[in-house]
């Protein structure tokens, strides 16, 4: 069985031929995902299968894992193990996952982390990233007949768990970013939709060029020497707003984006992504390919997937 | 801490070989002391100064009346009311619509910028205090180089230089005005200040202005093109509204005659020297705190620098420990000795001496020290030097001055940027140097104007009535 190497961990040394329920005939989800927690308990021993299973039902039905076509990650956060253990199934004719998803999953991957193991589902998951982009890799492991095959599949070359979790494996998609030569107006606008406070602003090469956010927008209306006055009566009627919006479609967004925000490189650690958010006291942390905006990190995001995923 | 204790101790040894009695080389250990966690532990600087104090007294080298006497409540109550007075002129909009006023100056170019820049830190530092001062110019400059995207630091130094040459025109503006001011004897007015500083002031500052004009000239262009660039997108340069600052501008102007003419109705009354002088911006802010009475608390609570008023009462006391053991009695008949007592030798030493320790600790720790000591010298000049000295001296470090140091950290909690010590002393020398040299021309020439000590004891003794002469004896 390969194990480390500099460094490294092979995702395939996380579980064994054991491990895997092959060809299942199983068609229910919960059926299928209960007796792999089963399967698990009698190879490897991870405590009460059945409390694991209601965990792992609550979450699934939360937010179901599938993270590629035909391909679902479910885990769950144990305090009665003290290392990542995997189990795999795979369905021919395919199972139902979710009543919004219309794909049958053929592949089903279960993490099952300890607890005390911030992101250790997400460095498994990140480990498989090219296998769940492909869109035949559900397929094909599905018709592999045998369990020493399917663990054979996931020994290749590349399925490997880096040494620590990086920013790009926690990150999300930027949903909401505004160009280099867009106006105050069309800020305002997506500040007001969307309910953010920080929106991204790029070049036209993708280059995150800065942010304009809502309380730079509120300092830009209010600078500190209008709040000196304790007497609000010449800003009663927001005066200083309505100087903003006057010129709010004229008023190019480099006019009031700001500098000082937090940016790590996507190798990063995402422990760095913890360390910018202490210490610049930020909401948001953006993540660059060199220059280029790949994703962005939200405080919750990053709580959720630290402590909880 | 070991370095403060062993330097600390170090001057103690010092002092007793030179064979001063126990009582002198404590207090001598004790200042140093003080002086190192001004340079060393400035967050410890009071605690530090509490405990130098007890040990003072408990060695007996400081008795409670002596304490009482040399904390110099006046002092510390003219700054209570200075900064209850600025308080107020704060909450009614007064530096707000100054700012508002540079803001929309039409046909702005970078150099008319520097230039106003200058003259209004030096005269707001002359009229309210130089910390008050730095901090709304400090905001001044940031509004502009925040809407303009270029680096404030320049024009941050340029702010921060001119107002400590502004605070040596009156005794209003730098804490050691009114120190130097009350210790002299006779006590020093305000009318002393405006007729033999002012006017060296505002030469000195069109000195610096000129030098600093020159030495950022790059930045001050880069600002115009800006600032070109910004007009011709119908930019101005941050939002404006109506300010009612009617009010708190004739607040300042009341104060400002209200002081000016303390000698005027001090005479007139038969008061002791500078007992309006003391006692007018207590008045004022008393009067505006019935007026504002929801935000009296405030004033007294957020707007008095406690923590600084209560440093200084500590080392005011200290340094007069030094004076009371007759330390300082000591060192200025060694400086008498060593330079002889003419005016035209002494002037220049003391200017260097003053700027030179202004630079590295802070300069009314310098002040609270060397006072009794230009006292002793009893040369009218000498007391002019000894404050161009401090207040250009401060210029030449960062670290020269209080207003040097919140600026900078003003920058700092801002920007998350910092100016090396090196970068600030090429152009601190530059402007401190040249500022003093230009303040000892200046002064030279003044000098045999000026009246003499006798002359001024004498004038102060004939205005006073007989009640008060008795008081005006123990008012120092």
């Amino acid at each position: 069985m390969a194990a480390k190497i500099n460094n490294i961990i092979r995702f395939s040394s996380l579980f064994t031929p054991k491990h895997v329920i092959c060809q299942t005939k199983i068609t229910e989800r919960d059926e299928l995902l209960l007796e792999m927690l089963r399967k698990l308990a009698l190879v490897v021993g991870i405590g009460d299968a059945e409390d694991a299973y209601q965990s792992l039902l609550q979450r699934e039905n939360e937010i179901p894992t599938v993270v590629g076509p035909g391909i679902a990650m479910p885990h769950v956060r144990l305090s009665s193990i003290n290392r990542i253990i995997v189990g795999v199934a795979t369905s021919q004719a395919g199972i139902k996952y979710a009543p919004n998803i219309n794909q049958p999953v053929k592949l089903i991957i279960m993490t099952l982390a300890p607890k005390i193991a911030p992101g250790a589902y997400l460095q498994a998951m990140s480990s498989l990233a090219k296998i769940c982009q492909y869109p035949a890799t559900a397929d094909n492991v599905a018709r592999l007949d045998n369990a020493q095959k399917v663990w054979e599949f996931f020994d290749q070359d590349g399925m490997t768990l880096e040494e620590h979790l990086k920013a790009s494996d926690i990150m999300g998609p930027v949903t909401v970013k505004l160009q280099e030569h867009d106006t105050l107006e069309r800020a305002i606008d997506l500040f007001v939709r969307h309910q953010i406070r920080d929106v991204p602003v790029i070049d036209k090469d993708g280059d995150l060029i800065g942010v304009v956010s809502t309380h730079e927008l509120l300092k830009v209306c209010l600078p500190d020497y209008i709040l000196w006055i304790e007497d609000l009566m010449p800003i009663i009627n927001f005066e200083p707003f309505a100087e903003i919006l006057r010129k709010e479609s004229k008023t190019w967004l480099t006019e009031i984006m700001t500098m000082d925000y937090a940016t790590v490189i996507e190798d990063a650690p995402a422990a760095q992504v913890a360390k910018e958010f202490a210490k610049q006291k930020v909401d948001h942390v953006y993540v660059l390919r060199e220059k280029k905006l790949v994703g962005v990190v939200s405080l919750a995001m990053f709580l959720n997937k630290i402590l909880r995923e | 801490m070991l370095i403060m204790l062993a330097v600390s101790a170090s001057v103690g040894l010092l002092t007793h070989l030179l064979k001063l009695n126990n009582q002198q080389v404590i207090a001598s250990a004790i200042f140093v002391m003080i002086v190192m966690a001004t340079l060393l532990f400035w967050n410890f600087r009071l605690a530090i100064a509490f405990i130098g104090i007890g040990v003072l007294m408990g060695t007996n080298t400081l008795d409670l009346p002596t304490f009482i006497v040399e904390c110099k409540i006046d002092v510390i109550l003219f700054l209570v009311g200075m900064m209850v007075t600025v308080g107020v002129l704060r909450d009614l909009g007064l530096f707000t619509w100054i700012i508002q006023s540079v803001i929309k100056t039409p046909k702005m170019t970078g150099r008319l910028f520097v230039i106003m820049l200058i003259f209004l830190s030096a005269i707001m530092s002359c009229i309210v205090d130089e910390v008050t001062s730095i901090v709304f110019m400090a905001t001044l400059v940031f509004q502009v180089c925040d809407a303009l995207k270029i680096s404030p630091m320049p024009f941050l130094i340029i702010s921060v230089m001119a107002t400590n040459v502004g605070s040596s025109g009156t005794m209003l503006g730098n804490p050691v005005g009114i120190v130097i001011g009350q210790n002299i004897t006779p006590p020093l007015s305000f009318v002393d200040f405006v007729v033999w500083s002012f006017p060296i002031m505002i030469i000195t500052l069109t000195v610096t202005m000129f030098i600093l004009l020159w030495w950022y000239r790059k930045e001050i262009e880069h600002l115009s093109e800006r600032l070109s660039e910004r007009r011709e997108m119908g930019m101005g340069l941050g939002p404006l509204i109506n300010v009612p600052y009617k009010t708190g501008l004739a607040i300042l102007v009341g104060m400002i005659s209200f002081i000016g003419l303390h000698h005027w109705l001090e005479i007139k009354l038969g008061l002791a020297p500078n007992t309006v002088l003391i006692v007018a911006p207590l008045v004022i802010a008393g009067v505006l705190m019935v007026f504002r009475q929801e935000r009296a608390r405030h004033y007294i609570e957020a707007d008095v620098e406690w923590w600084t008023l209560l440093f200084f009462m500590m080392l005011f006391a200290v340094a007069g420990s030094l004076q009371h053991t007759r330390v300082t009695e000591e060192i200025a008949n060694h400086f008498q000795n060593a330079f002889g007592s003419r005016p035209a030798l002494l002037m220049p030493i003391i200017i260097a001496l003053s700027a030179a320790g202004s630079a590295l600790v802070d300069n009314v720790v310098y002040v609270a020290a060397f006072v009794p000591v230009v006292d002793k010298l009893g040369q009218t000049p000498l007391v002019w030097a000894l404050l161009q000295g401090v207040c250009l001296g401060g210029n030449i470090t960062m670290i020269g001055s209080t207003a040097n140091i919140v600026a900078l950290g003003m920058a700092e909690k801002r920007y998350r940027t910092s100016i090396k010590f090196f970068d600030w002393l090429k152009v601190g020398l530059v402007v401190g140097i040249t500022s003093c040299l230009v303040a000892w021309g200046c002064l030279m020439m003044t000098s045999k104007y000026m009246p003499t000590k006798q002359q001024r004891l004498q004038t102060a003794q004939s205005h006073l009535k007989p009640a008060a002469v008795h008081d005006s004896n123990t008012i120092r």
